[in-house]
């Protein structure tokens, strides 16, 4: 079943740039609480040419759109999430460079691809309270909604409740890689900033593709520290 | 923010192109990739030293480029490292026929950029390796973190890396010097304020007037505990009895003693503490073949100083002794 257009994923995309743009100091400002203060300006950095460039980008294929998202990340973010976004986005590129359109299943692989690239490049594993603490549920929710063929916006619904909840159990977790890692057992009971942008992104996923749900938690309803 | 910014975007451009402005003969900054090179760098049969991290840390990187030193750095943001692309740029600009040296401060981010930097330059060819310095004993290494963090040691091992190139070593020799001083450095840290990245605007953690964060991280990580401010004497103990007890250092020992301010701290105080480590020194049965009282990792405005301490032996005080320059000078 293909039912995801190269126009739903650049519409995706555009919305990420706006989630992390608009979320710039928010996100910083939670990295501030037990990172270094940088994660949503680094972020941001990448995102505002992926916005200025989007329209010109070329969208011959899905997997070539995304291999351009992939290197102006990799090119201008730097830091942590450079690396770590820009490998994410690469893989699931490399999945699709001759697909005009996709299915869950599509999708559900090209989510397992970024994350087993992520966990190479960075090291980091389920449990170590990163954003792959909120992928890899995301991963396997997807997953069961392929085999179940259930349709993209029961699958986005879902996914987001995840990336909400996730958020939420984690917050309690110490972190022992990523940025977080520095500071050890201070940063147990705050939030991941990678884990709270990624909720933020699929619940902005969810208002644009007219896909009902209302977060709970004040990270998302409130988004700011 | 009492800053000397303009937009808080362009600080570290800015940054960078007052170094190479300073330094016209010397130096060249691109824009493009926040690169500082030496102009007459590469240069055939020396290997090329390079660094690059996250902005805020003057004189490390970029600002320790100079004969004797670095041969090129790039710099990210304000504690961001540089993208894999300035890595990348800096190490192909400055490939010689006998290679490019890349030493890593063991920041994750830091090592992901360059990881792949470095990975892209081997496939085309460039003869490059890198080395991971890691001297602040503050954070213990474990399974929970990814080990200690590099801080001030750092100028050690560029200052003898820079040496060894300089005497014509191959890369495999320069990189052996680069573990040998890393594994007889120890720093730790001490921060009486915080730090206001520019583009933040705000303080990036909460410290009463009356505290103290020892073993705190150069991007104002936490270290081991919060603590009320005590005595300077006193705090220097602990950094002493910290950096002495975990390195190879034993009675008779040369070694070379650094008090490095975090960037908020006045020379004066820095000089307070110095006469407290020598008398350590003295005590623990070390003899100080040579200081190093001032700013040579920072974490911009932070109040703090941190010790460091390195064992010397004839090889390595030769590598101290070689002349060098940095963009920073103050002479």
């Amino acid at each position: 079943m293909s039912d995801i257009t190269i126009g739903n994923v650049e519409r995706a995309i555009k919305t990420t740039a706006d989630t992390v743009l608009a979320n710039q100091q928010y996100f910083s400002d939670l990295d501030g609480i037990a990172g270094d203060g940088d994660f949503g300006a680094s972020l941001a950095s990448g995102f505002r040419l992926i916005d200025a460039d989007l329209p010109e980008i070329d969208k011959s294929s899905i997997g070539n759109m995304l291999l351009k998202i992939s290197m102006i990340i990799t090119k201008n973010v730097g830091g942590c999430s450079g690396p770590i976004w820009g490998t994410g986005f690469m893989r699931a590129a490399m999945l699709t460079k001759e697909k005009q359109e996709i299915g869950l299943a599509d999708l559900e692989q090209m989510v397992g691809a970024a994350i087993e690239g992520i966990k190479a490049r960075g090291g980091a594993d389920l449990g170590d309270k990163t954003l792959l603490d909120s992928l890899i549920p995301i991963h396997e929710k997807l997953k069961e909604h392929a085999e179940k063929g259930s349709s993209p916006a029961v699958a986005l619904r879902d996914a987001a409740e995840v990336a909400e909840r996730k958020m939420e159990e984690a917050k309690a977790l110490q972190p022992r890689r990523g940025r977080q890692s520095f500071v050890g057992e201070r940063a147990t009971g705050t939030p991941d900033p990678g884990m709270v942008a990624i909720a933020c992104i699929l619940q902005d996923w969810c208002e644009q593709f007219g896909v009902e749900r209302t977060p709970q938690a004040k990270e998302l309803t409130q988004r700011s520290v | 923010m009492r800053k000397f910014v303009n937009n808080p975007n362009d600080f570290v451009p800015e940054m960078m192109a007052g170094v190479a402005a300073a330094n016209p003969n010397l130096l060249e900054h691109q824009p493009e990739f926040q690169l500082i090179k030496r102009k007459d760098r590469p240069v055939a049969g020396k290997v090329s030293v390079v660094q690059g991290s996250g902005s805020g840390h003057e004189p490390a990187h970029a600002m320790a480029v100079g004969p004797g030193m670095l041969d090129g750095a790039v710099q990210g943001a304000v504690f961001a490292a540089p993208p894999v692309d300035a890595c990348y740029e800096c190490i192909k600009q400055l490939a010689s026929d006998a290679g490019v040296l890349v030493l890593i401060n063991n920041y994750q981010g830091d090592r992901m950029n360059w990881d792949m930097a470095v990975e892209m330059a081997q496939a085309e060819g460039v003869n490059v390796k890198s080395f991971i310095i890691d001297d602040d004993v503050a954070v213990k290494d474990s399974s929970y973190t990814i080990g200690r963090r590099g801080v001030a040691g750092n100028f050690f091992v560029i200052k003898a890396c820079g040496a060894a190139a300089d005497l014509g070593k191959s890369l495999d020799e320069v990189l052996e010097v680069a573990k040998k001083v890393n594994g007889q450095v120890r720093t730790m840290g001490v921060a009486l304020s915080s730090c206001i990245p520019p583009v933040k605007g705000t303080p990036i953690f909460d410290i009463a007037v009356d505290e103290m964060e020892v073993g705190v991280g150069i991007h104002g990580e936490p270290g081991r505990r919060r603590d009320k401010t005590k005595p300077a004497n006193e705090i220097l103990d602990e950094m002493f009895e910290a950096v002495s007890g975990d390195g190879p250092f034993s009675k008779g020992d040369r070694v070379a003693v650094m008090v490095n301010g975090l960037g908020g701290t006045p020379i004066s105080e820095l000089y307070v503490l110095y006469n407290r480590a020598a008398r350590r020194c003295e005590e623990a049965g070390y003899t100080i073949v040579r200081n190093y009282v001032g700013e040579y990792c920072t974490s911009l405005e932070m109040a703090g100083a941190s010790l460091t301490l390195l064992k010397l032996d004839d090889e390595l005080e030769k590598m101290l002794d070689a002349p060098a320059e940095v963009a920073a000078r103050i002479f």
